[in-house]
């Protein structure tokens, strides 16, 4: 009895693993782009969690929950991969919203602990996209290999910004 | 100016300036993890006056007795460094390896004690001769520690343990352990050194715990999504909730919530001052937010280094 109690308790352990510990240092990505569109037209775009069909990368978006606070959607790369996302905070007024990842495969996005904000402000015809991302990266120990460091991760989420917010300018300012 | 006219009080009040730092003004220290810093802000003006290099990714930070040193872990450089709060240098560096990140400073003696989030122990520090004196094996990544005012206890927030190890400082030997909500980060010990409270981020409570039973009161109090840390002031708790961008105010004689105030992106280290503000560092924002204790209003931001953590005590 003892015994199987102790394998449950290290079953537990080990299926808890993922939200361990993480990298030294958090780190911090920025990307704006300016598209010449008023506001409510660029929310219109990307203002539903539930459809990622802006960004090129992202083959499908299912999920649940509507735009509301704990709603989830999975999102299914071009390339294979996936990305489970829950919404933490929706703000329709301030055209923003903020969710987390909380199960991604570090060959598809070489983080941990990612959390991000989504946001769109401006004038008259002119409006900037701001997305900015808080994540550790992919090895969650000292010494990482190259591809899961603190350089990679910056890279690999950097990439995903501009190329979701180039192809986002192209779509809106081409008419689509 | 300032430093002036507070050499005159002293002068005149040499009595009660015995042991204090002369150029000593209300100040925050802020750790700017990415930007390698720590920035000096005038609590009165909420004004950044001073940034100092650190490097290493500074995160954790602790006062000496006295409030005139600050010590900073570097978790990427992996190591503990000596800074004079008023002169605005870096006094000694020393190499510890491993991944240092959460510190307390002892109450009245110079030593300070250092959570290795790496290989699960904490390093006792001589910080009058900066050297390690001493290694406390505890949980799994051990993260905010905290030492009660007596001197007497150190607590240790183990974060993939589930627990908070308690050990005395007089034989640096773990007496008990007692269990918390899932992944408890940052802690706090009230004034009377009667209550620790931990910011469990992976369940997004706080565990209350009585110090001298050495065990958790029952329940927890919900809080915003992934608490960080934790400040105490008039009768009331202050927790900065990292996804939520919240702080979120509760009672702690009922433990009931009051207030869940919009703070800004990623709220991190948080404390109180001696007027009942507290402070809050926005890692995402690169601000300094100062919250009325009583009203729940935000009052000021002092713009500071990117990626403000100040995790610890560092008001002084």
């Amino acid at each position: 009895m003892l015994q199987r109690l102790a394998i449950v308790v290290a079953l537990f352990a080990f299926a808890s693993a993922p939200a361990a510990a993480h990298g030294p240092s958090r780190q911090k990505v920025t990307e704006t782009i300016e598209i010449n569109a008023p506001v409510d037209k660029v929310w219109a775009v990307i203002g539903n969690f539930h459809d990622m069909s802006w960004h090129p990368a992202i083959a499908k978006t299912e999920g649940t929950g509507g735009n509301e606070p704990n709603a989830k959607r999975k999102l299914t790369l071009g390339s294979g991969g996936t990305m489970d996302e829950q919404l933490l905070k929706y703000n329709a007024e301030n055209h923003s919203y903020s969710y987390e990842i909380t199960e991604v495969d570090v060959k598809t996005l070489p983080v941990n602990n990612y959390s991000s904000t989504l946001s769109v402000s401006g004038e008259g015809d002119k409006s900037t996209v701001e997305w900015r991302g808080a994540f550790y990266r992919g090895y969650v120990n000292n010494d990482p290999p190259p591809e899961l460091n603190d350089e990679a991760a910056v890279n690999a989420v950097t990439g995903v910004y501009k190329g979701g917010l180039e192809a986002l300018k192209k779509k809106i300012e081409g008419g689509g | 100016m300032r430093s002036a006219r507070s050499i005159a009080i002293c002068t005149t009040l040499a009595l009660f300036c015995v042991g204090a730092d002369a150029s000593r003004a209300a100040e925050a220290l802020v750790t700017n993890q990415p930007a390698d810093s720590l920035s000096v802000v005038d609590l009165a003006t909420m004004k950044e006056v001073a940034r100092i290099a650190i490097g290493g990714k500074p995160a954790g930070i602790a006062l000496s007795p006295d409030k005139s040193r600050a010590y900073v872990t570097a978790p990427d450089g992996r190591e503990l460094i000596e800074v004079d709060a008023g002169k605005r240098e870096v006094l000694r560096r020393l190499k510890l390896g491993g991944g240092p990140l959460g510190i307390a400073a002892h109450p009245s003696k110079p030593e300070v004690y250092v959570a290795d989030w790496y290989q699960h122990k904490i390093v006792v520090v001589d910080a009058a001769a900066m050297t390690a004196v001493g290694e406390i094996a505890v949980g799994q990544s051990p993260s905010g520690l905290a030492v009660t005012p007596d001197g007497a206890l150190l607590l240790s927030a183990d974060r993939d343990s589930n627990q908070v190890s308690f050990i005395d400082l007089a034989t640096r030997k773990v007496v008990a352990t007692v269990p918390t909500g899932a992944r408890p980060f940052g802690i706090t010990i009230d004034e009377a050194g009667k209550r620790a409270y931990t910011a469990n981020v992976a369940s997004d409570d706080i565990t209350v715990i009585d110090i001298a039973q050495r065990s958790p009161l029952p329940g927890s109090v919900k809080v915003g999504r992934r608490p960080y840390a934790l400040a105490l002031t008039a009768g009331k708790a202050f927790v900065t909730d990292q996804y939520s961008g919240t702080v979120t105010v509760f009672d702690t004689a009922t433990l009931a919530a009051l207030k869940s105030i919009d703070a800004c992106d990623h709220p991190e280290g948080i404390e109180e001052t001696a007027s009942g503000d507290v402070m809050v560092a926005c890692w995402g924002d690169d601000v300094l937010l100062r919250i009325d204790g009583t009203s729940f209003k935000v009052t000021a931001r002092a713009k500071v280094g990117s990626g403000p953590r100040a995790f610890g005590r560092f008001l002084r």
